[in-house]
């Protein structure tokens, strides 16, 4: 594994558009896209498992806290927003991963149980930290492939997005996603 | 592994994986001989290929599991035991704690996942430092702070059981009173924030709670801002990181981000609504964030009194909003609305101020503040059409400066119809040269003209069917814009429109119906149809009366309304009083200054036409001080003020003075709209009259000739300001003998009059008695009296039979009979129009006189010598009394 590069707004993505910054109030563009997506990851979250308790809100705060703590973007189209969203929500995860395998391996403080649910997200926590680890090393590997894995994965881009962002057919998309998702899938099982 | 090898490992992973499954090794092995470990390598993959895994489900099964973590870090803080959630924020998770030694119970907010950012732990600290500074009963208290070892930042504050303050009021079914006494206990908190220089900017009812005893506290913090001083920083704040509740942003914090006292008093604004009329203004439910930031920040608000109704309508509860009567209603509106203004500028400027507002409801008293102007309303809406409304910024700028300034000024337009009763016919020529066709703002010369623009806006107008208040309005506005420019039939379409949707919305009686009565009235002013005009406003003043405060602006304005249609119908007896009514109503405290100033002038006005000069000049001297000071020294209203003052000196003789007043005013009005504008020409025409006077004809020419040449260029060929401009050069080419030409202005005047007014406006026959007097000096005598007959039966049509111009046309019109030797005729028309003179408090002696003169010959001539003596008599003593004052 390498060493996690921080993360910037700024930096360049092979073949995403790139504007430099003017001004804050852009700041406030982005995070009203930001809502946007994230609602509607959101809203997925409660698709696909009714009792989901997650908020909305709680996702597009974190979200937003990373991207409002980055250095000021600059005028972004909503393309680039989605890359820079799926950044820092592959971050706030990792993170959060992180954090909760550090109290689980004992900080000495117990855990205190107000309801159930924090077996699973113990589990949810290692598989987050496991495809972060696979990810840099694809980066190694092929960036473009990592990118199109972290645009998708966390940032919910479908496939003519990822082509548009990256510059590529969606065939290739396809292609180039299918490999990468098998051989993520091999890391997580067999890491090394 | 290396990026070549990658590369290879897929190019054999897509080929093997279309192939069936016992034929991949074989591929493989055949493919890989040099490398046997790719074998295994891709075969893994394409097993892998066939599994489910991860990345499949997306990322919000993973984020759920994460950040869905309801676990509090410890179970004990201090002294204290949480016991259950209350609820989590974007900052924080809040726990319901007990303090085990005391037995007492708090609140224990800790920020949880505070590793994530340096920046939320700031706001997290700050927000608790916020507290600590603020001690109020209404502002829920801060106990106690600290960090756990694992570094979970935390505080304990009081603990506030209690409704959020909308639900309370609904389930006690609070009165008006009732709501608007929690109203002012939140304000009171949300003030002493702003002194110790916090700002809220997450107000809403359910950050404002009201406990069981009836005591009202105010929460969460969470987003607060701490201004480092007293002053300047208020102004620009930015919002920061976190989520604001939309519903009860301001619209510069949802579009820029700002946030000052003022952000909060939006919010205050928001919660006052949602407390009145039992909804929140905006529903913001459906909409992405985008489409709320835009609603909040362009639509305008139904007024609270209308939602209630609605919601009433709807539910057919609200009985506390029913016991309000239309009149409180009204203030209601306004101080909601001033709360919630969009332009933070125009909303109350403290906490304090709404406070007081809501204190002087509560008391009965009237209210700060004023309800937006129609001169703001249109600033407005031009501002925010200048896209479609203009190519270039120059030109923009003009437009606006025009259009604003031209619905500052509705007092001008008006006063063309003065001209209908002006006694002497330099009083007309003063009249049609100093008021015809209003401030109309020319378009930006050729290019682009203001009719262009206001279609544009009322096409736009009737787009807006979605918010029927807005429309009504801008139809009100539009109306009152195409009066000005001469438009009159689309003019009246619009004025209507807005009655008719006004009275749809508000019922038969509500102060928006008055006003649009009262609109609908000045247009028939304009049009010269005063019966109609004076029916539709006084039916506009009464409503006024019986719905508003006898103190409300409005109220005054429909009086000073009432005033200009009986000054602009010759019933200055009448019109004085009521315009000194308008202008006692404007003087008392808390009036507009604006208005008083408007409503002075057209009292000055009045004493002018009613011949009392001394009472005009000495009104217009006060005018003038005022909007010295209300816009100073060099503001175009202190130009007209001054254009005034000259009319007097003019009317006194003393034509050097009123050129001086002429020349200054000239000048000011050069500076403002530059030499090519129709201002500019006006000025220059009235400059040219009293140079006229002076028998200075050639200075006096260039000047109108300039005049003629912007109004033509700026206006087109067919306008009144054209058509006044013509009049007073064919006067000039009258007095210096060119008849020709003089003939060829007049007519040309005659035919704008016609083609503008429908060939059916009393201004029809002043250009007709202009041409006439042409003629006759030709000694064209029958022409003439065609001409004169054709003046009187026009006249007639429009005017009141005893209306002074009727008796200046009838006593032409004996002249030029008289010239023809036809007495018995001639003292017919003659005596009707001295009739008809004799009987106005101040009847033009110029056309006296000449009555007089005549009625003497032609009695003479049909030999009746004791009536040729008595208007003979009457010519002597005349000219005894009057001194030097006819010319």
């Amino acid at each position: 594994m390498v060493p996690r590069r921080p993360p910037s707004v700024l930096e360049s993505e092979s073949g995403a558009p790139e504007l430099l910054l003017r001004d804050r109030r852009l700041l406030d563009d982005l995070f009203s896209l930001t809502y946007e997506e994230l609602r509607r990851l959101a809203a997925s979250v409660r698709r696909h498992d009714p009792s989901a308790t997650l908020s909305p809100t709680a996702l597009v705060n974190e979200a937003w806290i990373k991207l409002a703590s980055s250095p000021p973007p600059g005028t972004i189209s909503r393309l680039h927003f989605k890359r820079i969203a799926a950044r820092a929500m592959r971050q706030v995860l990792v993170e959060a991963a992180r954090r909760r395998n550090a109290r689980k391996r004992g900080s000495g403080a117990a855990l205190v149980t107000l309801d159930d649910g924090t077996d699973a997200a113990a589990a949810g926590a290692d598989d987050v930290l496991a495809l972060d680890a696979a990810l840099d090393e694809l980066a190694q590997l092929n960036p473009r492939q990592a990118t199109m894995v972290e645009s998708r994965f966390f940032g919910g881009l479908d496939v003519s997005e990822t082509a548009e962002l990256l510059g590529i057919s969606e065939a290739t998309v396809l292609r180039d996603w299918r490999a990468a998702r098998a051989w993520l899938a091999r890391q997580l099982r067999t890491p090394g | 592994m290396d990026q070549a090898r990658w590369e290879r490992i897929q190019a054999l992973f897509h080929a093997a994986a279309e192939l069936p499954d016992r034929e991949r090794r074989p591929f493989l092995e055949r493919r890989c001989a040099d490398d046997p470990a790719l074998v295994t390598e891709v075969l893994s993959l394409v097993e892998e290929d066939a599994r489910p895994m991860l990345l499949d489900s997306g990322v919000a099964p993973a984020a759920r599991r994460l950040l869905d973590d309801r676990a509090a870090p410890t179970a004990r803080f201090g002294p204290y035991r949480i016991t259950r959630m209350l609820g989590e924020g974007g900052m924080g998770v809040v726990y319901l704690a007990e303090r085990e030694d005391l037995g007492s119970i708090a609140a224990i907010k800790i920020l949880r996942d505070a590793w994530l950012s340096p920046a939320r732990r700031e706001r997290f600290a700050a927000e608790q430092r916020t507290l600590a500074r603020l001690v109020h009963p209404s502002i829920a208290q801060l106990y106690d702070a600290d960090t756990l070892a694992d570094g979970t930042p935390w505080f304990v504050m009081e603990y506030v059981e209690g409704a959020p303050l909308t639900e309370h009021c609904a389930a006690h079914a609070c009165s008006i009173p009732e709501r608007l006494r929690l109203f002012r206990a939140a304000c009171e908190a949300v003030q002493h924030a702003h002194r110790h220089l916090v700002i809220h900017r997450d107000l809403k009812p359910s950050n404002i709670l009201v406990k069981e005893d009836g005591s009202l506290k105010l929460l969460d913090f969470g987003i607060a801002k701490q201004l480092e001083s007293g002053d300047a920083p208020v102004d620009q704040t930015r919002t920061g990181l976190r989520l604001m509740t939309p519903a009860y942003a301001a619209p510069e914090q949802i579009r820029a981000g700002r946030a000052g006292t003022y952000t909060d008093i939006y919010s205050l604004g928001v919660v006052l609504y949602e407390l009145l009329a039992g909804r929140l203004p905006f529903d913001l439910s459906d909409k992405t964030p985008a489409e709320a930031a835009t609603t909040i920040a362009e639509q305008e608000p139904l007024r609270p009194s209308a939602m209630a109704a609605a919601v009433a309508e709807r539910t057919g509860g609200n009985a506390w909003s029913r016991a309000v009567g239309r009149g409180a209603w009204a203030d209601l509106d306004v101080l909601c609305l001033t709360a919630m203004h969009k332009d933070p500028q125009r909303r109350y400027r403290t906490v304090e101020a709404l406070m007081r507002d809501v204190d002087h409801y509560l008391n009965g008293e009237p209210l700060e503040a004023r309800p937006d102007s129609v001169r703001y309303r249109v600033g407005k809406f031009v501002r925010r059409n200048r896209g479609p409304v203009v190519a270039a910024a120059t030109t923009l700028a003009v437009v606006i400066t025009l259009v604003v300034f031209y619905t500052l000024r509705l007092t001008s337009a008006r006063n063309a119809a003065v001209a209908e009763a002006a006694r002497t016919q330099r009083i007309q020529r003063f009249m049609l040269n100093l008021f015809e066709g209003g401030d109309e703002a020319a378009g930006p010369a050729d290019t682009l003209r203001v009719v262009t623009v206001v279609d544009r806006g009322a096409q736009e107008a009737r787009t807006l069917s979605a918010e029927p208040a807005v429309q009504a309005e801008l139809y009100g506005t539009l109306g009152g814009i195409y009066q000005k420019l001469g438009s009159f039939a689309r003019a009246d379409t619009l004025l209507r429109a807005a009655l008719d949707q006004r009275r749809r919305l508000y019922g038969a009686s509500h102060p928006d119906v008055a006003a649009s009565l009262i609109a609908l009235g000045m247009l028939r002013d304009g049009q010269a149809e005063y019966d109609s005009a004076e029916r539709l406003v006084r039916d506009g003043l009464a409503m006024s009366q019986r719905m508003l405060r006898p103190g409300d602006p409005a109220v005054a304005r429909a009086t000073a309304s009432l005033g200009q249609v009986l000054e602009d119908r010759g019933a200055y007896d009448m019109a004085i009083p009521a315009l000194e009514e308008a202008a006692r109503l404007q003087s008392l405290p808390g009036g507009d200054r604006a208005d008083l100033a408007a409503t002075l002038t057209e009292l000055a006005n009045s004493h002018f036409y009613a011949g009392h000069y001394a009472g005009s000049d000495s009104l217009n001297r006060r005018v003038l001080t005022m909007d010295r000071q209300l816009y100073g020294e060099r503001h175009p209203h202190v130009a007209d003020d001054l254009i005034n003052l000259g009319a007097v000196q003019f009317e006194w003789g003393h034509f050097p003075a009123a050129e001086r007043y002429d020349r200054a005013a000239l000048e000011i009005i050069r500076t403002f709209y530059g030499p090519n504008h129709p201002e500019t020409a006006s000025a220059l025409t009235i400059l040219g009259r009293a140079l006229v006077s002076q028998n200075r004809y050639e200075e006096a020419a260039v000047m109108l000739r300039d005049a003629l040449t912007i109004q033509e260029r700026v206006y087109g060929p067919v306008h009144p300001r054209v058509a006044s401009a013509l009049n007073e050069l064919g006067r000039v080419a009258q007095e210096q003998g060119k008849l020709d030409e003089a003939e060829a202005d007049f007519r040309r005047m005659a035919d704008i009059y016609r083609a503008l007014y429908h060939d059916r406006h009393y201004l029809i026959g002043i250009a007709l008695s202009n041409l006439s007097g042409v003629y006759q000096e030709r000694k064209q005598y029958a022409r003439a009296e065609a001409l004169m007959r054709d003046v009187v039966r026009r006249y007639a049509e429009v005017l009141a039979p005893d209306h002074t111009l009727m008796g200046v046309a009838r006593v032409r019109l004996g002249r030029t009979l008289m010239l023809q030797q036809r007495y018995g005729d001639a003292a017919v028309e003659s005596l009707a129009g001295y009739q008809i003179l004799m009987k106005q408090s101040n009847a033009p002696a110029r056309w006296l006189r000449t009555a007089r003169t005549d009625l003497a010959e032609a009695y003479d001539a049909t030999k009746q010598p004791e009536q040729a003596k008595r208007f003979r008599a009457e010519l002597v003593s005349a000219s005894a009394g009057a001194g030097g004052a006819t010319r």
